[in-house]
């Protein structure tokens, strides 16, 4: 724990570079984790062994500038650290495995094809992949082609929980929050964050006024970046 | 939908989850394209949504699919080091996997190019057919004066109604006369016959073509009105026979195939007829 402490608090650093001296945001990507134990262990394919062998230094920027030059080695990376996460997202929301896969297939196979979708000035490639996949697996779901261009998702540079995704601490910190949530907190979110309903639906649906179920979600997302932010 | 100046947050928070309708989203991204602050704070509402989507239940990726995901950006990679190579070199070996896709996007801008070609020639042909047109419908114009001139000669000249009258030498006595105007090539003949002798029943008036060898070939039968007055307009007769003479005999009624004696009217025709 002592070494995620030491982390965050680097990560902590990068993110005051980048807002005072540089204001370029994606300079908070430079802290990135360095290794990637929770990961390695929970990827059960044949290619399990490869995690050892990666660059220990490498960051999502130098990966998706490297990708940018067609390095087929830098996606297998990128692959490699976001999948899992990417892959249980899309489970989420379209619960069927070959669905989810193709979700997950479809949106790196995007940022293979379009890095620059990302690199400009977003919050961290993970937790921006992660919102790409879930709005991608809402639209599987609903039928409907994509509703938007994976572009047009913009995270703010302080969202950057690549390191802790892989610690999983701070994840943990936010499902403690969600499930502190009062219970119609949480089923509004879920419904409309998983199931894609609209607040309109979940208003029919649970015999509510519109305005509550409003501010039953937005309640809720503020505890999550409490959560974080804490 | 917006408080004052700014969206709210409750709404931007819909907004992010593309939980609101077309209609009401709308105006939030009509807002959110000119309001940085707005679009901040979406962007911190999209961190969230992160959190809470990296919160859901890890699942192992399904074996395989590292493996799947390495051979699409391998086959998407290998068209384009062709397609850059092509560039080089347009020799492309027989055996080279050419890129579908690159096949495939030819065919719309070949069917494209194909049907401006077709268009063109259509057009081309349009043009030339009105032009054909115009031309036709000039020459039915010109016929359709000059059909309407020759048939009113054709009435001047077989009008009953028609004054006839031939002009001579004063104080000579009306005696029959008949005027005949003949087009050996096409053979075409005009006979204006004016006081002629009444004829009995059963008689009848039959002009011949005497030709410059050969005998007379018939040109039809006439018996003239009240007033002595009759006309042969165009009767059948052969193309191309020059005409020696013409004359008038008086048949029975059906004709004959030989004049009978005796010849009432007859006149040579001058040496040369055309």
């Amino acid at each position: 724990m002592s070494v995620v402490a030491t982390e965050f608090s680097v990560w902590n650093l990068a993110l005051h570079l980048s807002c005072n001296t540089m204001g370029r945001p994606f300079l908070a990507l430079v802290s990135e984790p360095i290794s990637n134990p929770a990961r390695s262990s929970a990827r059960s394919d044949d290619e399990g062994g490869r995690a050892s062998t990666r660059p220990s230094v490498a960051d999502d920027k130098a990966l998706l500038e490297r990708v940018l030059a067609r390095d087929q080695s830098a996606m297998a990376e990128l692959f490699d650290r976001y999948s899992g996460m990417a892959y249980s997202v899309a489970m989420r929301v379209v619960k069927d495995a070959a669905q989810a896969e193709d979700v997950m297939q479809d949106v790196f196979f995007q940022v293979w094809q379009n890095p620059k979708a990302f690199i400009s000035d977003r919050g961290s490639l993970g937790a921006w992949l992660a919102v790409v996949v879930r709005n991608r697996a809402i639209d599987v779901i609903r039928r409907r082609k994509p509703s938007e261009a994976v572009e047009d998702v913009v995270l703010a540079a302080s969202t950057n929980v690549a390191a802790e995704v892989e610690h999983r601490t701070l994840i943990e910190r936010v499902r403690n929050a969600m499930k502190d949530l009062p219970p119609e907190q949480r089923e509004s979110v879920e419904l409309a964050f998983f199931e894609g309903m609209t607040h309109a639906e979940i208003a029919e649906k649970k015999g509510e006024p519109l305005g509550t179920v409003k501010t039953r979600i937005r309640t809720a997302l503020m505890s999550v970046r409490k959560a974080f932010k804490a | 939908m917006t408080d004052g100046r700014h969206i709210s947050q409750e709404d931007l928070v819909l907004y992010a989850m593309q939980a609101l309708s077309p209609e009401e989203s709308a105006p939030v991204r009509a807002h959110l394209a000119e309001c940085p602050a707005c679009r901040a704070e979406l962007a911190e509402l999209n961190g969230d949504l992160a959190l809470v989507a990296m919160s859901v239940e890890q699942h192992p990726v399904p074996a395989g699919a590292r493996q799947r995901f390495l051979n699409r950006i391998a086959a998407e990679a290998a068209p384009a080091q062709l397609a850059s190579k092509t560039i080089v070199s347009p020799v492309v070996p027989i055996d080279a996997p050419r890129p579908a896709r690159r096949v495939a996007a030819w065919i719309p801008w070949a069917a494209v190019a194909a049907m401006i070609l077709v268009c063109v020639a259509l057009e081309w042909r349009v043009n030339s057919l009105n032009t054909e047109l115009l031309l036709q419908s000039q020459q039915i114009a010109q016929q359709t004066v000059a059909s309407a001139r020759a048939r009113e000669v054709l009435d001047v000249l077989t009008a009953p109604a028609a004054q006839r009258v031939v002009l001579t030498a004063a104080k000579t006595p009306p005696a029959p006369t008949a005027r005949a105007i003949y087009l050996p090539s096409r053979g075409a003949l005009i006979l204006q016959a004016s006081n002629l002798a009444l004829l009995p029943e059963g008689k009848t008036y039959e002009l011949w073509v005497i030709p410059a060898s050969g005998a007379p070939i018939p040109a039809g039968l006439f018996r003239p009105d009240a007033s002595g007055s009759a006309s042969v307009i165009l009767p059948e007769l052969p193309k191309g026979v020059p005409a020696k003479a013409f004359g008038v005999t008086i048949e029975s009624a059906a004709g004959s195939a030989t004049p009978t004696a005796p010849i009432v009217l007859s006149g040579a025709a001058p040496a040369a007829g055309e």
